[in-house]
């Protein structure tokens, strides 16, 4: 190998692990059997009662045990956002093969994304300080109510003392997460990271989202979750956590591991949007797939598959399709547009589970179907109805907000 | 050669200041922001003071072409020191060109929780009926760097760094490395962090607040002093900034971050994590520690912190620790959060620019743990080349940004 060979490796950001605690299934076994069933974890909610609100359907995690994952002497510590979070980074961790040991521990970090963080903890915090005044709040709850719980957390359980940030920006999150950590990796300052998002479902939490009419049905028709349809009507929130193992392709071959997939780059952009509202044209969609693309060296035609950020809204779902068709307008090869939030709910920070699902459809050359998608928006070429068999060299992951902030990921094999 | 990454504009709202030629000044003069504060009821708490913004009325710093409908005191705060920030830098008001690859990065903390809290309440009241969702539209952190960027029609990348106590200065490291690797040419970086009563609970529920004032590194310290402020850098590419001629305050030399993975709001006593996060800041400006003039440090004033920080320093610059000056600003204007790495941030730039050192104060008694130089009899006349400027936050996260005063053509000295 040439040293131009290996600086070139050492600066390219592989995936070695996955793991996930989603809806669909925990575990990447249970998850990829879930993704390519084509079925929907969304169903009525079940941890909380939703009988006074305009929604009652979600995609939640079911089946999770915590001692499965974590040790007895720090769960009795963490909150839910933090338990699954924890849990999931083991997974990956151990996806890629990594044993933290006081070698290693160092050079192991994790950055993570949240959109809302643990909004259960906050509300009872709040509920108390509110209505019994200072003196009778919880101070146990305190160190769970910071954003940066859940990668603290995870860090002490598992062990690993370098890289720890928590970033947030609403639907982006992950996204920005696994962006910020690829840069990581190429300035070497880690040698694995872990990545993705998390956020969950709490009842004050879904009950904001009804009051703000982000949810399905909000033509008052069926509660279901249908991205790019004709006749989608909103929403409908979900939970999880998907977190991904970064690392140089250097640091792969040394240890004989086979990587899943590459970063190959990331686009990051803005668009004028108020905080609470999806953009409402497709500049920032086409000026961030633009800059992804070009970070990471390819075009248009290179790109296979987009896993698109669709969630079922009006608007998201119109403007993304839309910046889709004028992209890919002049490209000869029309990638296969999926989408994941039909079958997970969206929960926003859903980039990490998202992640994951782009790995292993990867790995298995096969994409899922939009699931709910049944009369599809025009002119755009979607995964519908069954699992479509496809050689995938290239795939963007898209991150779109509301409050018009944008990421896109280019996965190559 | 690697591209070199300069600070050229400043803007700041803070609890001795509310502009960044008074907190230079003020800095200088050794001011305590620390008092009584009106933003909310106090009774019942451990204790009653904290570093509130004095005055602040947004249509003063924010002009009227600009809604501040639904923002959140963060919100305006951060938008009025971003204004600030970018008239200092000669960009304002904005030119379009510059517009496609200019980004904002926010270290954030309490977000709209203020707002929220009055939303709150009425919710738990009357069943809720004069309670409207609609004040929770800037409830979350990313609110103000959603609202800076597309207030300013800026199109190049948007991030919020939720990692406590070192998101300000994490934003600050993130933003560099964005212009390094190409994502943008200009960033507005830095945190925002207003008071609130979630915030003030909490941390008196911890005991980590101080009843009276904060006093860093003194024998008798009982805990920190919370604050607010809004701090806000203009970074972008050495290059660009002499090209346009800007002023140029001083450079990001390196950043490092590390978690302690000890304990989730305890520092690790052996002080491992904030020894990594100092070295790896080290490591990435290529500096020694020779060629540290003055640390800007955390010294929240909580009894672990202080001598945690002092013996991690130790560790680092073994027999150079006596004789490298070392204060705590938060002794002025109280420890600002989610602020703090970007307030001190200025604090260090300032310190640069102006040649001085600014002092610890509340200080009286000397702790045989806490044994180094803290500058406790007011500020110094020091003609400074660089400044190594320590957060570290809950979670174990640590964060260490180094800043280099700029010599060469182009620097802009009093």
């Amino acid at each position: 190998m040439n040293k131009e060979q290996q600086t070139d490796n050492a600066r390219r950001v592989v995936v070695t692990g996955i793991g996930m605690v989603t809806p669909l299934g925990i575990g990447k076994e249970e998850f990829g059997r879930g993704l390519f069933s084509g079925k929907t974890a969304i169903a009525e909610i079940k941890s909380f009662d939703t009988a006074s609100f305009s929604s009652h359907m979600g995609a939640e995690v079911t089946n999770f045990n915590p001692r499965d994952f974590i040790s007895v002497k720090n769960i009795r510590r963490m909150d839910k956002t933090s338990l699954i979070t924890a849990a999931t980074a083991r997974m990956a961790l151990e996806d890629a093969g990594v044993e933290v040991t006081s070698e290693n521990r160092d050079r192991i970090g994790i950055i993570l994304g949240t959109a809302f963080g643990a909004t259960d903890v906050t509300v009872q915090f709040a509920d108390t300080l509110l209505t019994e005044g200072p003196s009778s709040v919880n101070p146990i709850l305190v160190p769970n109510i910071v954003m940066n719980a859940p990668a603290g957390h995870t860090s002490i359980e598992l062990g690993f003392r370098g890289v720890n940030t928590t970033v947030t920006h609403f639907a982006v999150s992950a996204e920005t997460a696994i962006a910020y950590a690829t840069a990581e990796i190429r300035r070497g300052t880690a040698d694995f990271i872990l990545a993705g998002g998390v956020d969950i479902l709490s009842k004050f939490y879904y009950e904001s989202l009804t009051k703000f009419h982000a949810l399905s049905p909000q033509n008052g028709g069926q509660e279901i979750c249908r991205p790019f349809d004709i006749d989608r009507n909103g929403m409908i929130a979900g939970e999880g956590c998907g977190i991904i193992c970064l690392e140089s392709m250097e640091s792969a071959i040394a240890r004989g591991c086979k990587p899943y997939c590459e970063i190959k780059g990331v686009g990051m952009g803005s668009s004028p949007a108020k905080p609470t509202e999806w953009p409402k044209n497709t500049d920032g969609i086409k000026r961030t797939l633009g800059r992804a693309l070009k970070n990471a060296g390819v075009t248009t035609t290179d790109i296979q598959t987009v896993f698109a950020a669709a969630n079922g809204s009006k608007v998201l779902d119109a403007v993304e399709a839309e910046a889709y068709a004028e992209i890919f307008a002049g490209s000869e090869n029309k990638p296969l547009i999926t989408a994941l939030k039909g079958a997970t709910g969206e929960s926003f920070s859903g980039g990490g589970i998202r992640a994951c699902a782009l790995t292993l459809s990867m790995e298995k050359n096969t994409l899922s179907p939009v699931v709910g998608l049944t009369n599809p928006l025009p002119p755009l070429a979607f995964v519908a109805g069954k699992n479509k068999k496809l050689e995938i060299n290239n795939a963007a992951l898209a991150g779109i907000s509301f409050g018009g902030t944008y990421a896109y990921l280019i996965f190559g094999k | 050669m690697k591209k070199r990454i300069v600070i050229t504009g400043l803007g700041t709202l803070n609890s001795i200041a509310n502009n960044v030629a008074d907190f230079a000044r003020v800095l200088q003069e050794g001011v305590c922001g620390i008092g009584a504060i009106d933003l909310f009821d106090t009774a019942g708490f451990r204790s009653q003071t904290g570093g509130q913004i004095k005055n602040f009325i947004a249509r003063d710093y924010i002009p009227r072409d600009f809604s501040i409908k639904r923002m959140s005191r963060a919100d305006m705060l951060s938008f009025a020191a971003t204004l600030e920030a970018l008239t200092d830098a000669g960009i304002y008001p904005l030119p379009e060109e510059l517009k496609e690859e200019m980004g904002v990065v926010i270290g954030g903390g309490a977000g709209g929780l203020l707002e929220a809290e009055i939303f709150y309440g009425d919710l738990l009241k009357n069943n809720g009926k004069n309670a409207k969702f609609s004040k929770l539209s800037s409830l979350f952190c990313s609110s103000s760097a959603d609202r800076i960027a597309s207030t300013l029609g800026l199109a190049g990348p948007k991030s919020t760094f939720m990692t406590a106590c070192s998101g300000g200065a994490t934003a600050l490291g993130y933003a560099r490395d964005l212009i390094l690797n190409g994502h943008a040419s200009i960033m507005i970086a830095g945190g925002v962090e207003p008071m609130c009563r979630t915030t003030y609970a909490a941390f008196n529920a911890l005991k980590s607040v101080d009843p009276e004032t904060c006093r860093p590194f003194d024998k008798n310290r009982a805990g920190l002093s919370l604050g607010e402020a809004a701090a806000i850098m203009v970074l972008e590419e050495l290059d660009a900034a002499l090209s346009r001629g800007a002023k140029i305050y001083g450079e990001i030399l390196g950043y490092g971050v590390t978690c302690d993975s000890f304990h989730m709001t305890a520092p690790d006593e052996k002080a491992f994590g904030a020894v990594r996060s100092m070295q790896a800041a080290l490591k990435d400006s290529g500096l020694s520690i020779d060629d540290i003039d003055y640390i800007n440090a955390h010294g929240t004033a909580t009894p672990v912190n202080d001598v945690t920080e002092t013996k991690a320093i130790k560790e680092i610059f073994g027999k150079r620790a006596y004789s490298i000056p070392v204060s705590s600003t938060k002794s002025m204007h109280a420890h600002t959060l989610g602020a703090a790495g970007a307030l001190e941030g200025i604090v260090s730039v300032l310190a640069l620019q102006h040649g001085f050192i600014p002092p610890t104060i509340n200080y009286r008694d000397s702790d045989p743990q806490c044994d180094l130089d803290y500058v406790t009899s007011g500020s110094r006349k020091a003609n400074l080349r660089t400044v190594l400027s320590n957060s570290f936050a809950f979670g174990g996260n640590n964060t260490t940004v180094i800043f280099g005063k700029y010599t060469g053509k182009g620097a802009v000295h009093e």
